[in-house]
C-alpha cells in the first residue's frame, strides 16, 4: 500500500481544501498524508504525490462541516493551527501542521466528539495543533497590545507590523470592534498584505506586494504631538530604583521593537 | 494654581505620571465588553499589556494622578504636603484628550486615575467623577477605567463613579492599622475599610440585578425593550439601607484586625444619563495594594490580611509594593540593598497559590514559620513539608491534586484531566502540555512509574530544586539583588534544607532590620 501525499497551497483555504480531497479520495486516512508545498524538499519515491488545487467551494463544504462538529471556539483553534507559520526547524523535526490538522480532523469526525478531541494532548497530531494554534494566538495576543497606529496627515490611522504567524484577520477583527468610527490600515509586511477599514463598515484584505514608505510616514500635527507625550509617560512611569531591562525584553520580545514606538531605534 | 495653569500637558504630564508610577496595579483584566458599533473601545477580559517600561512591568493603563496637590501627610509618599516637589493638576478635559489620543493609537487599553487630596477628600473625588463622566459621556469611551476611591470622602460620590468605571480600589496600604497610625496618620483603617465594604456590596448587587435582569429576558422570551429597571436617577444623599439577609459581609470572625461593622447599601444609586442603557457598577471587581518592608510586619501578617481581603471583600486581586523609600523621612527604612523584590516576588507566588491552587495562609506559614523559604518558592516548600502527600498518580489524581505538585501549573493541570480522557499519559506528553519536568519529576508518577529512581527524602529533593536557578527568578536575579549576599556571608550549611531553614529565619530579621 503505498502512501498518497496531498500538496496544499499553505494557506487555511489551500488546507480545507486539501482535507476536502483526502475525503473524497477514499484512500483511507491511514495511507494519506497533507503537507504544504513550501515545506516539500524531497520526495520520497514509496509515496504517490498529488496537488490539490483551492476550491472555494469546497472550502466553503468543510468549513461548514468542522463549525458543526467541532464549534465556534474548535474551529478558531484549528484556524489558527492553519494560520501558524512554521521554522526552519520544525519542517525537518515535525509534522506538517496541514497533516496534524488534517488528522486532528479526521479523529473528531470518527469519534464523533467533535471540539473535544483537541483536549486529547496524548496524541501527537493534536499535540501539534495545540502547540500550533498557541503559538498563534500568542502572537495575535501580542500585537493587539504592541501594535501602534500613527494618524496621517488624511486622518487616517496606519500600522505597520511584522508577524510570524498570518494574525492579520485576528487584528482586524479585533480592531474593527475597538475603532468601529476610524479609517485605519493594518499593513503585514512579512506577508504583504493590508487591512483596510473605512469607518462604520467591515474590512477588506488585500495583497500589497510594494508599500509606499513615503506615505506612511506624513504624520498629521497633531501626531507628531501625542508621540513626544507617549514617550514621555512611557519615560516617566519607570521606576528607576527597579530597572531591569532583562525582564522587559523577556516580556515584550525584542524581534517587536522595530515596529513599537517607544522602543524602535 | 496660578502655576498650574501656566504649564504645558507635557509638564503635567511628566509630573502626574512620574507620581503615579507606585501604584502597581496596572491590569485591564476583568471584564468582557464587546464595542458598540459607535463609540470607541471595547474590553478583553484577560487584559492586554501595551508596552513594558525600562523597569520590566507592564503597561496597559494610562496611570496617572489627577493632582500631586495633597493635604495628607503619609510619610511613605512624595506627595504628601510636607515634601517640597513641583505641583500639578490636571482638568478633566485634559484627561480625557489624553485618554482618547492615547486609546485610538493603541497605546493603551484605558484610563488609570489616581489622585493626591486636592482641598478635601470629596473635592477630589468630586472632580475624579466629573472626569469620568465626561469621558463616557461626552467622548463616548467605551474602554477600561480602574479608578481610586479617595478615603473619606461621600459614599454617593464612591457610588456614582462606580457605575463609570471597570475596576475601582482603595489602597489599603499598610497591612496593620497601628503602621497605618504611624505612616499614614491621615488614613485610617475604617476610612478605607467602608468603601471598601460600600463597592464590595455594590459589586454583589449589580451582579443579583444581572442575575434578574437576564432571568426575566429569558421568561420575556428576549423582549429587550421594555426595561423592568424601577430604580430612579441619582437623588438622594444616603444610601438605601442593605440586606444583611442577602449579602452577609463578614460575620463572624473577620481577619482584618479592626473591621468596621457592616453598612453597605444592596441596591446601588444609578447616575442621570447613563454611559451604557444600563452601566453596571464596578464589573471588573476591586483591588487593592499594600506596601511591603515599609513596616515590620512578617509575611504571615500579610497574608493572612490578604486572605481575609479575599474571602471577607471578595477582592479580585490583592497587589503587593516593594517599598521604595523616596521621602528619606527618618520614620522609614533606608533599605541600602533597593526595594524587597525577591520577598514581594514570594508574596506574589504565595497569593496566586491562594487564588488558583486552594491553598490556605495556615498551610503555607504559622507563627513559628512566620516568613517564606527565601529559596525555594512557596509551594515547593510546602511540597517537601509534604512528602507524605507523595508521588501523585498523573493518570489517576484529581484536579485538586494536581495542583499540589511543583512544576504542574493550573492550566497544565486543567489539560491533563482534559486529555487523559483521550488516553493514558506518558512523560513526554507532559512536557509538551507544559509541566515542568525538572520541578515535577520527584512527585509524581506516570502509570505507576517514575521518570527515573529517585528517592522521596527532603535533603535529596530540596538539593535538586535549588540547583534550578528558576527558584530565584530572573527579575530577582538580574536586578542587582541584593539579598543574595547571603551567600558572600559563607553561609553553607552541610545540608542544604538546613541552609534554607537557618537563612529563612534571617531574612525576617533582614526585612525588618532596617524598621522604624
Ligand atoms: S493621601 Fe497620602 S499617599 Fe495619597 S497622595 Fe496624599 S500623601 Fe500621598
Amino acid at each position: 500500500m503505498s502512501l498518497h501525499v496531498l500538496i496544499c497551497e499553505n494557506s487555511i483555504d489551500g488546507i480545507l481544501s486539501g482535507i476536502y480531497r483526502a475525503y473524497e479520495s477514499r484512500y483511507g486516512h491511514s495511507s494519506i498524508e497533507l503537507t504544504t508545498a513550501d515545506r516539500l524538499d524531497t520526495y520520497n519515491l514509496f509515496c504517490e504525490y498529488e496537488e490539490v488545487p483551492v476550491d472555494i467551494q469546497k472550502v466553503q463544504k468543510v468549513s461548514r462541516t468542522l463549525l458543526r462538529e467541532f464549534g465556534q471556539e474548535g474551529f478558531r483553534t484549528l484556524c489558527e493551527a492553519m494560520s501558524a507559520w512554521e521554522s526552519p526547524r520544525d519542517c525537518q523535526k515535525e509534522m506538517s501542521k496541514a497533516n496534524a490538522v488534517y488528522k486532528t480532523v479526521a479523529l473528531g469526525l470518527a469519534r464523533k466528539e467533535g471540539a473535544r478531541v483537541l483536549n486529547y494532548l496524548g496524541e501527537s497530531y493534536v499535540n501539534r495543533v495545540f502547540q500550533l494554534s498557541r503559538s498563534t494566538y500568542c502572537e495575535s495576543h501580542h500585537l493587539l497590545g504592541f501594535l501602534r497606529f500613527a494618524e496621517l496627515e488624511n486622518g487616517v490611522l496606519f500600522s505597520q507590523v511584522h508577524p510570524k504567524n498570518y494574525v492579520l484577520p485576528l487584528l482586524a477583527d479585533h480592531f474593527c470592534d475597538r475603532l468601529p468610527q476610524e479609517n485605519f490600515i493594518i499593513y503585514d509586511d512579512t506577508h504583504k498584505t493590508a487591512a483596510f477599514h473605512k469607518a462604520g463598515a467591515s474590512y477588506l484584505l488585500a495583497e500589497v506586494p510594494e508599500a509606499d514608505r513615503k506615505f506612511m510616514e506624513r504624520y498629521s500635527a497633531k501626531e507628531k504631538e501625542y508621540r513626544a507625550l507617549w514617550l514621555e509617560f512611557f519615560r516617566s512611569i519607570a521606576i528607576e530604583a527597579r530597572k531591569n531591562p532583562k525582564l522587559q525584553s523577556g516580556n515584550m520580545p525584542k524581534r517587536f521593537w522595530p515596529d513599537i514606538l517607544e522602543m524602535a531605534p | 494654581m496660578q502655576l498650574t495653569q501656566s504649564m504645558t500637558i507635557m509638564e503635567k504630564l511628566h509630573i502626574l505620571s512620574d507620581a503615579a508610577k507606585y501604584d502597581v496595579a496596572c491590569t485591564s483584566s476583568g471584564v468582557d465588553r464587546g464595542g458598540n458599533g459607535k463609540s470607541m473601545g471595547n474590553c478583553l477580559a484577560p487584559g492586554v499589556c501595551h508596552t513594558f517600561s525600562a523597569d520590566g512591568r507592564c503597561i496597559s493603563l494610562l496611570k496617572i494622578l489627577f493632582t500631586n496637590e495633597c493635604i495628607f501627610n503619609c510619610s511613605y509618599c512624595l506627595n504628601n504636603c510636607g515634601q517640597d516637589v513641583k505641583r500639578a493638576s490636571f482638568t478633566p478635559e485634559e484627561v480625557c484628550s489624553l485618554t482618547m489620543e492615547f486609546y485610538r493609537r493603541n497605546y493603551i487599553e484605558g484610563l488609570f486615575l489616581s489622585s493626591g487630596i486636592l482641598i478635601s477628600p470629596n473635592y477630589t473625588m468630586d472632580l475624579i467623577y466629573q472626569t469620568l463622566y465626561r469621558l463616557r459621556h461626552v467622548h463616548h469611551f467605551n474602554g477600561y477605567i480602574h479608578v481610586k476611591a479617595i478615603p473619606g470622602s461621600d459614599p454617593v460620590l464612591v457610588e456614582k463613579t462606580g457605575f463609570l468605571a471597570d475596576r475601582m480600589s482603595i489602597n489599603l496600604e499598610l497591612p496593620t492599622s497601628e503602621s497605618l497610625r504611624t505612616l499614614a496618620p491621615c488614613k485610617s483603617r475604617s476610612t478605607i475599610l467602608r468603601p471598601m465594604r460600600q463597592i464590595q456590596n455594590g459589586i454583589a448587587a449589580s451582579s443579583r440585578e444581572q442575575l434578574e435582569l437576564h432571568d426575566w429576558l429569558v421568561r420575556r422570551e428576549g423582549g429587550l425593550s421594555a426595561s423592568p429597571d424601577t430604580s430612579g436617577g441619582f437623588g438622594t444623599g444616603t444610601l438605601p439601607g442593605g440586606d444583611p439577609g442577602v449579602f452577609p459581609a463578614a460575620t463572624g470572625k473577620d481577619d482584618i484586625p479592626d473591621t468596621i461593622p457592616v453598612s453597605g447599601s444592596s441596591a446601588p444609586i444609578r447616575p442621570v444619563g447613563s454611559w451604557q442603557s444600563r452601566p453596571r457598577f464596578v464589573p471588573a471587581g476591586q483591588s487593592t495594594q499594600m506596601i511591603i518592608g515599609a513596616t515590620p510586619e512578617n509575611d504571615y501578617q500579610i497574608m493572612s490580611v490578604a486572605e481575609g481581603l479575599y474571602q471577607n471583600f471578595k477582592l479580585k486581586r490583592v497587589f503587593y509594593s516593594a517599598f521604595v523609600n523616596v521621602t528619606g523621612s527618618s520614620s522609614l527604612p533606608a533599605l541600602p540593598g533597593g526595594p524587597p523584590l525577591l520577598r514581594e516576588h514570594r508574596l506574589y507566588q504565595a497569593d496566586w497559590l491562594l487564588r488558583y491552587y486552594h491553598f490556605q495562609v495556615s498551610e503555607l506559614l504559622s507563627e513559628d514559620r512566620p516568613d517564606f523559604n527565601i529559596f525555594l518558592d512557596p509551594k515547593c516548600d510546602w511540597a517537601l513539608r509534604h512528602l507524605e502527600c507523595f508521588p501523585v498518580e498523573i493518570n489517576r489524581a484529581d484536579y485538586k491534586t494536581l495542583l499540589r505538585v511543583p512544576g504542574i501549573g493550573y492550566k497544565s493541570a486543567e489539560r491533563i484531566v482534559k486529555a487523559r480522557r483521550g488516553g493514558r499519559l506518558a512523560f513526554a506528553d507532559l512536557k509538551k502540555i507544559g509541566v515542568v519536568l525538572k520541578r515535577a519529576l520527584y512527585f509524581i508518577t506516570c502509570s505507576g512509574r517514575q521518570m527515573y529512581p529517585t528517592r522521596l527524602d527532603e535533603d535529596y529533593i530540596c538539593r535538586n530544586l535549588m540547583a534550578d536557578n528558576t527558584q530565584i527568578p530572573r527579575e530577582v536575579r538580574e536586578s542587582g539583588f541584593t539579598q543574595l549576599n547571603l551567600f558572600d556571608l559563607g553561609m553553607v550549611a552541610p545540608s542544604q534544607s538546613q541552609a534554607a531553614r537557618i537563612i529563612t529565619g534571617f531574612s525576617s530579621g533582614i526585612s525588618q532590620a532596617g524598621g522604624v
